[in-house]
């Protein structure tokens, strides 16, 4: 499982470390020095994805975002869902 | 205008110095504590990581051990920072986010504040300005760099002050993205940091930046700041966070 950065666009750096098998996201790490609050969330956001299919974490992830209340600065969903992808075609 | 405490230039190591700014905000939970101020330097030196920091990639953990340097994570995102004791002046901020001194948005909460250092660096004359998201930047080279959090009811938000730097030491127990460690990465690295000596080409004391820094709090946020103490029950709240922030469970987390 390889570790892929991404810099975000005047914004801040993510890198995930993720692996799928059989098109089931199997593992998944993301860090960087984005800001996320409340910061706990990541967490969650990693166990929500966990066991999920590849083809649905856009969905996933802006449904994630998009009902909870949480701030995101140097950083967007979209830009979470780019590095996760880089990470599973790298490491496939 | 408004008091607020100061918490003045304690000198202490990571794990206490976190769980200082930690139990202020905590304890505004439970208690009128003061809205506070601190300055303050880190012995032994240290490198903090953001909360969502890779620490292994982040971190020369054995550097770090070779000089005895602490290692901590922070409570707050953003970046990796060696809290060099010769070379750094730290201060924190803590109020009630609902206070009329702070603005609601982050980002724009982070351009007040950074406000007061710019003031105060210009008290030094050094002439600096905002880069967003939470940097600080004279002469295009960056000089403080900040990070906040809200929870507890709380703005807290920490960010250290350039009074000089050391480049080769701060690349010695950095990773650079993407770079690999050479005399070129690190020439680069240099045009990209300065310090308030380095900027203004003199020495200039701890206590001149303390002072000038003060200043900058006070006339930007319409504030006096009043030297105190920890009140007994965050003192109680330093206790026990010092043992999450020196657990390995905690800083080697991600």
């Amino acid at each position: 499982m390889k570790r892929i950065e991404y810099k975000v666009p005047d914004g801040k750096l993510v890198a995930a470390e993720a692996e799928a098998i059989n098109g089931v996201l199997t593992k998944i790490k993301i860090t960087g020095d984005f800001f996320m609050h409340p910061e706990s969330t990541i967490k969650d956001l990693e166990d929500t994805l966990k066991g999920k299919q590849v083809a649905k974490l856009e969905k996933i992830i802006n449904n994630f975002f998009d009902k909870s209340n949480i701030q995101l600065i140097g950083v967007s969903a979209t830009d979470f869902l780019h590095v996760i992808k880089l990470s599973l075609a790298d490491s496939s | 205008m408004d008091d607020w405490r100061l918490i003045d230039m304690r000198i202490e190591d990571a794990s206490t110095q976190m769980a200082i700014d930690e139990a202020i905000a905590y304890a505004r939970v439970s208690e009128r504590n003061p809205n506070t101020i601190r300055l303050y330097r880190w012995n032994p030196s240290a490198v903090s990581v953001g909360y969502f920091q890779s620490i292994l990639n982040e971190v020369d953990i054995d550097a770090c051990k070779k000089f005895g340097f602490d290692i901590i994570r922070r409570i707050t995102g953003g970046g990796a920072v060696f809290h060099d004791y010769n070379g750094e002046i730290t201060y924190s901020l803590i109020a009630p986010d609902d206070d009329p001194k702070i603005p609601r948005d982050i980002v724009s909460s982070y351009k007040l504040i950074c406000g007061c250092l710019i003031d105060g660096l210009k008290e030094l004359g050094v002439e600096s300005e905002f880069k967003p998201i939470n940097d600080i930047i004279a002469g295009g080279r960056k000089i403080s760099g900040n990070a906040q959090t809200r929870r507890y009811g709380v703005i807290l938000q920490h960010g250290t002050v350039l009074v000089d730097c050391d480049v080769n030491k701060i690349f010695s127990v950095l990773k650079v993205s993407g770079v690999k460690i050479s005399d070129k990465a690190i020439k680069s690295a240099e045009e990209r940091v300065t310090s308030i000596r380095k900027y203004l080409g003199k020495d200039v004391s701890f206590e001149e930046g303390r002072n000038a820094l003060i200043k900058g709090f006070e006339n930007r946020l319409n504030i006096q700041l009043n030297p105190g103490e920890l009140t007994d029950y965050e003192k109680t709240l330093v206790t026990q966070f010092k043992k999450k922030y020196q657990s390995n469970e905690w800083v080697y987390q991600r």
